[in-house]
């Protein structure tokens, strides 16, 4: 409501309103201006006729006293019309304008102004012609000394048979006219009512203008603005993000129509945004996960080609070593046979051969790694395998306080490569866990079909409840010559060994653990088929 | 007496091996490389040839494809590293008689030898 007192031109209420009170009081004024003026014209028709009556009464009342030429007598009847309220004067004029009687009698032998209607109501120049004026005028209005209106009427004399028949001959025959009755009526009491009447009714027409006002602004506000604001500020709500927000308009005028339009615009709105938003959200999510994958792939790749490139190191130094391990072994073969078979210098020399040939063996294990043997094309039937390398070493010393536990799926996976190595594979994992677990505790061994990429896989895992690894050592797990166990108790080579092989199958390994709790090693390899 | 020549870059491969074999009544002659072992080769001939495969100059498959094509009849053991398993297997296919992996023994070095010249005769 304040808005549009403010800056009405904002306002489509405060326009409307404007418009339909000015017209109301256009048309109020145009009324109110007939109204007034027709009553005036009554009112002057009403007076006219009273004012012709007046001047008709006084010149009978003269009459008599005329035919019988009795001055005084026509001089007191004019006195006596001049009496009453509202007179304010009664002549009799000859045609020369000179007053012969009057109430008044100061007035009597005076000439009357000529430019009155008196003479200028038929005389077209009433001092220099006799012409008369095609419509004659008897009566004027005209504002008195006293500054009220008053009324002028005139009336002529005419020249009757008992006239210039009458004893007197004062008049010939041919006189047309013997002088005019001439009358002044004060016309105030007349304005007053006037005044009060027109007061009145602009008091009605005001309360009349400012009533129906109120009553469309009222109507106005009800049905266009309140509506067109709660419109407005649905639309800025709107346009600020609320999308729970509806316009509760029940009208089934245009107003309403458009509200429900509204309404339902702001649901598609909120549908659509919810709609975008959870695209965004899936494409945020499918990012995420296509990062995580690239992530992961980059380390796998940074790893496999930190591997690989230890690997070809590994390699050159390995081969390199093997010529002078040659030296070594031969000449030490060379040496032993100059002394006695069981003297201690050819059990000396039996050390240097077994410890050359523990180095050929860590060469030949690292060259594993390096380049995974050239394997035998043939099938592995994983669980089958398993169960053979199980129980090869369950009679071992090392296993003896090992339990294990094989969940092995009742499918039959089938993996292309070398049986023996993935045997090793097997091996390798069942030695780790042994040491880990400092010989003691549980294996599990499990195998399950995963799909990577939309291809088959088979998924060893297999469990211990060692010691676990740290964290930091996670990472240089598969590098060549990594151990956390004592010096003489591994090589480090094992898994990097498995890893290679792995690999080498077309597969892939990762690991894992929980310090104290234990760590699980999960195989994957590629199926070629399943039987079931 | 039998005569062998061992082509090998390593010069304690070299001196190995005719360690191992001049004892045992073997004629060993020594090539530093496939290049001096094929100049020997055409001088005399030789029963038994040890190869290395993996020699700077001119690698082991190339100087047993050249002797293979001269001196067919010529028996060669293929002496390789781990790692070049996949070459001694080619070698075989190109006609090597065996193969023995670095580092050997003497025991294992005499038991090739003798192999080949038992299947001589």
């Amino acid at each position: 409501m304040k808005s549009f007192l403010r800056n009405p031109e904002k306002s489509i209420a405060a326009k409307l309103i404007i418009a339909t009170g000015l017209l109301i009081v256009i048309v109020s004024f145009i009324f109110w201006y007939a109204t007034l003026k027709k009553q005036e014209k009554d009112i002057m028709s009403i007076a006219l006729k009273y004012g012709n009556s007046f001047v008709t009464f006084a010149k009978d009342s003269t009459y008599h006293s005329m035919l019988i030429n009795n001055p005084g007598q026509i001089q007191r009847v004019l006195e006596t019309l001049g009496t009453p309220e509202g007179v304010q004067g009664v002549r009799i004029y000859n045609h020369k304008g000179e007053i012969l009687y009057c109430s008044h009698k100061k007035s009597i032998g005076t000439i009357i102004d000529k430019s009155s209607v008196a003479c200028a109501g038929c005389h077209t120049e009433p001092e220099k012609s006799p012409a008369l004026l095609p419509t004659p005028k008897t009566w004027s209005v005209y504002k008195s000394e006293t500054g009220s209106t008053a009324l002028k009427i005139v009336s002529r004399i005419p020249n009757t048979p008992d006239c210039y028949t009458a004893s007197c001959h004062a008049h010939p025959k041919e006189q047309e006219i013997l002088g005019f009755v001439e009358a002044d009526l004060s016309l105030s009491l007349l304005d007053e009512a006037l005044f009060k009447q027109g007061l009145a009714l602009t008091a009605y027409v005001i309360v009349f203008v400012f009533a129906v006002s109120l009553f469309l602004g009222i109507i106005n506000y009800k049905i266009v603005t309140k509506p067109v604001q709660a419109l407005a500020k649905g639309m800025e709500r709107v346009a600020g993000g609320d999308l729970d927000y509806s316009v509760n308009i029940q009208s089934i005028d245009e107003i309403g129509v458009l509200a429900n339009t509204f309404n339902e615009m702001i649901k598609d709105l909120k549908a659509a945004k919810e709609q975008r938003e959870k695209w965004t959200q899936t494409l945020e999510d499918e990012v995420a996960k296509k990062t995580e994958e690239i992530k992961r792939t980059q380390q796998g790749l940074v790893q496999t080609e930190k591997l690989a490139s230890l690997g070809r190191m590994a390699a050159g130094v390995a081969h390199e070593i093997n010529n002078p391990l040659t030296g070594v072994v031969t000449f030490a073969h060379l040496m032993k046979k100059r002394f006695p078979p069981d003297s201690e210098d050819a059990e000396d020399i039996d050390v240097i051969i077994e410890q050359a040939e523990r180095c050929a063996k860590i060469i030949k294990n690292l060259l594993t790694f390096a380049r995974a043997t050239p394997s035998e094309r043939g099938q592995i039937v994983i669980n089958n395998v398993i169960r053979k390398t199980m129980s090869l070493i369950k009679n071992q010393e090392k296993f003896h306080n090992i339990k294990f536990d094989l969940n092995l799926d009742d499918a039959v996976f089938v993996a292309n490569g070398d049986g023996t190595q993935f045997q090793q594979i097997c091996l390798n994992m069942f030695l780790n866990a042994a040491d880990a677990m400092k010989l003691k505790g549980r294996i599990s061994v499990t195998t399950r079909r995963v799909e990577e990429d939309g291809k088959p896989f088979v998924e060893v895992i297999f469990s211990d409840t060692g010691c676990g690894i740290k964290e930091e050592d996670l990472p240089k797990l598969f590098e060549p010559f990594f151990t956390t166990k004592p010096v003489d108790k591994g090589t480090g080579l094992g898994l990097s060994i498995t890893h290679g092989i792995v690999k080498h199958l077309g597969g892939s390994i990762r690991v894992e653990s929980a310090l104290g709790k234990g760590t699980s090693f999960f195989v994957r390899l590629p199926l070629t088929e399943q039987k079931t | 007496m039998k005569k062998v020549l061992v082509i090998d870059d390593e010069a304690i491969v070299r001196t190995s091996s005719k360690r191992t074999l001049a004892p045992e009544g073997f004629d060993v002659r020594l090539a530093e490389s496939g290049k001096a072992g094929i100049e020997l080769l055409e001088k005399e001939p030789f029963d038994v040839i040890l190869l290395d495969l993996k020699m700077p100059d001119m690698s082991g498959i190339e100087v047993l494809k050249v002797i293979m094509e001269r001196w067919p009849d010529t028996k060669v053991i293929i002496v390789t590293g781990y790692s070049t398993v996949d070459t001694a297997v080619e070698a075989l296919r190109l006609g090597a008689f065996n193969h023995i992996e670095k580092p050997f023994t003497p025991d294992s070095l005499l038991a090739a030898v003798q192999e080949v010249i038992d299947k001589q005769g």
